[in-house]
């Protein structure tokens, strides 16, 4: 149940329009929001409705929010290119496409996700940077934390603990980064490490840093303190007052239009689809009566989709009518091991009771699988 | 004959001979913006370029719009390292979003300034981004389309009403 004065406070932000003529200057004013949900896709989608729908004129905001255990991909990026979707599956981790640019992060409960939202005049990612590093400095007056040309915050001069990316709309930007705390730094880089091999592509790439949690350098630096003083820097620097706003983003009554902003979130066509053209060309090993024998792959993926399949397959160890067969039933299929095992299975049915041939099938079905 | 750029880089169409409204002889020489419009009573071959508040420009040439973004734009989007640009056919209302950019400064939309629909996206600037940059004017032009209200173009500015708006914009 939201508070009364919170619900009045969207209308105002979202209404009210501050006439600019006649004022010599703005008044201050500004709002500090933290995020109930650790769901990566309902976090998006209110970020993506307050850079839409509230009038920043005046009044910037800033949005906290955690994520339960999920990778997030830069709008223009590739993610087999970028991580390992595979042990993704099998751990149950999230894929999340942002709307900004910029590269690929791993997100648990050890890391705090801050949006800055302003109009476009007043977009300025290092001051905001800037006001993390004072927050950060207050808690603890030693620690020795810059911001570098590229935007990332780093610790002693070398350890990555946040990186940045943003957005510019019509009227309104966003500038959202993230800060190690406690983050689970072996799953971030088994995660965010790319098994796949033989991608060309035009997509983004990330740049890959070493990182470190700022509780492994101070342990008083908790999540909840530095979301703390964060947001009384921010209050004292807009001279707004210290208090954060909890906010619940799947909630359509604050929020009308927000849970349609999660299913396009949530789509394959937005996660997937969204991927740049690119190629993958590559070699399966397959060991054959004592023999090593070669497996050519090439494929085309155009918004997430195959669009060339060219699967060369000996044909004294697979039929080549099948092989045939297989190339042209990916044509137009996602690039995705779901689909295609569906597919896979169909044509395999047309065979009965042919258990060699079976088996030779299943390892290269399984071996395109694993590279989707 | 070589295609000569005057100071805001605008590219001019080659003369081929004399039309039918040029009476000057045939011989290579430097053309200057005044002295086309002065030679030519009809309608000009190619437009003059337009301006809109979003820093996007428009020449027209037989009803198809190429699109692009200014000196100002470019420069304020620092280096542009990817494009997601519309498939041919996509049909754009004025200030439909029609596709994205990447620059370092962010990830920003871009917005039709036209009316139409896309009859040709510059394939060049998928290889290469940062044309956008180096020749935003020219080489760099993002898309063109067949403009189903041309009466459009009449609400852009014109050259020096975009460098006055920028004038009070940099205020």
């Amino acid at each position: 149940m939201i508070p009364f004065s919170m619900k009045n406070c969207f209308q105002f932000l979202c209404n009210h329009k501050v006439p600019a003529a006649g004022f010599k200057t703005t008044p201050k004013g500004g709002l500090i929001l933290q995020s109930v949900s650790n769901d990566v896709y309902q976090n998006l989608a209110v970020e993506d409705w307050i850079h839409d729908y509230i009038s920043l004129e005046g009044k910037p905001v800033l949005f906290f929010w955690r994520n339960s255990p999920s990778v997030v991909i830069g709008r223009h990026q590739n993610p087999w290119q970028e991580c390992n979707l595979n042990l993704m599956r099998e751990e149950g981790i999230k894929l999340a496409r942002r709307k900004s640019g910029g590269g690929t992060v791993y997100h648990d409960l050890g890391n705090i996700n801050m949006t800055f939202f302003t109009t476009k005049n007043k977009y300025d990612r290092m001051e905001n940077l800037q006001l993390i590093v004072r927050a950060l400095n207050a808690v603890q007056p030693q620690l020795d934390v810059q911001a570098t040309k590229r935007f990332d915050l780093l610790l002693d001069g070398q350890f990555k603990i946040s990186g940045t990316a943003s957005k510019i709309g019509r009227t309104n930007t966003y500038h959202h980064c993230t800060l190690l705390c406690s983050t689970d730094r072996t799953a971030l880089s088994s995660l965010l490490k790319s098994p796949y091999q033989g991608i060309e592509s035009r997509a983004t790439a990330s740049i890959p840093s070493t990182v470190k949690n700022l509780l492994e350098k101070d342990p008083t630096l908790t999540c909840e303190v530095l979301m703390s003083a964060i947001a009384a820097e921010y209050a004292a620097h807009h001279h707004i007052k210290n208090h954060v706003h909890l906010i619940n983003p799947a909630d359509e009554t604050v929020f009308p239009g927000v849970n349609s902003k999660v299913q396009e979130l949530r789509s394959w066509e937005w996660i997937y689809g969204r991927t740049p053209k690119f190629s993958v060309n590559t070699t399966f090993n397959v060991l054959h009566e004592q023999t090593h024998l070669e497996i050519k792959v090439f494929l085309d993926i155009k918004d997430g989709r195959i669009e060339i399949c060219n699967i060369k397959a000996p044909d004294h160890w697979l039929p080549l009518e099948l092989c045939d067969q297989l190339n042209s039933s990916l044509i137009g299929s996602k690039f995705c091991p779901i689909e295609t095992a569906m597919l896979t299975n169909i044509i395999l049915r047309t065979y009965p009771g042919d258990y060699k041939l079976h088996s030779k099938w299943n390892i290269l079905c399984e071996k395109m699988r694993g590279i989707m | 004959v070589r295609v000569i750029s005057d100071r805001a880089g605008r590219g001019l169409l080659p003369a081929l001979g004399p039309g039918p409204r040029c009476p000057l002889p045939l011989r290579p020489w430097r053309l200057q913006v005044g002295a086309v419009r002065s030679l030519h009573t009809g309608p000009a071959l190619l437009s003059v370029r337009k301006f809109t508040e979003k820093h996007e420009w428009i020449t027209t040439e037989n009803g198809i719009g190429t699109v692009g973004i200014s000196n100002f734009a470019q420069e304020a989007l620092g280096d542009v390292v990817y494009f997601s640009l519309p498939e041919i056919g996509t049909k754009l209302k004025k200030q439909d979003e029609f596709g994205a950019l990447e620059s370092v400064k962010a990830a920003s939309e871009l917005y039709s300034p036209l009316s139409g629909e896309v009859t040709e996206v510059n394939e060049a600037l998928a290889e290469n981004p940062g044309l956008v940059n180096k020749s935003c004017y020219e080489d760099g032009w993002l898309i063109k389309m067949a403009l189903s209200n041309p009466s459009e173009l009449d609400e852009r500015m014109s050259e020096e009403a975009y460098e006055k708006y920028l004038k009070s914009v940099e205020e």
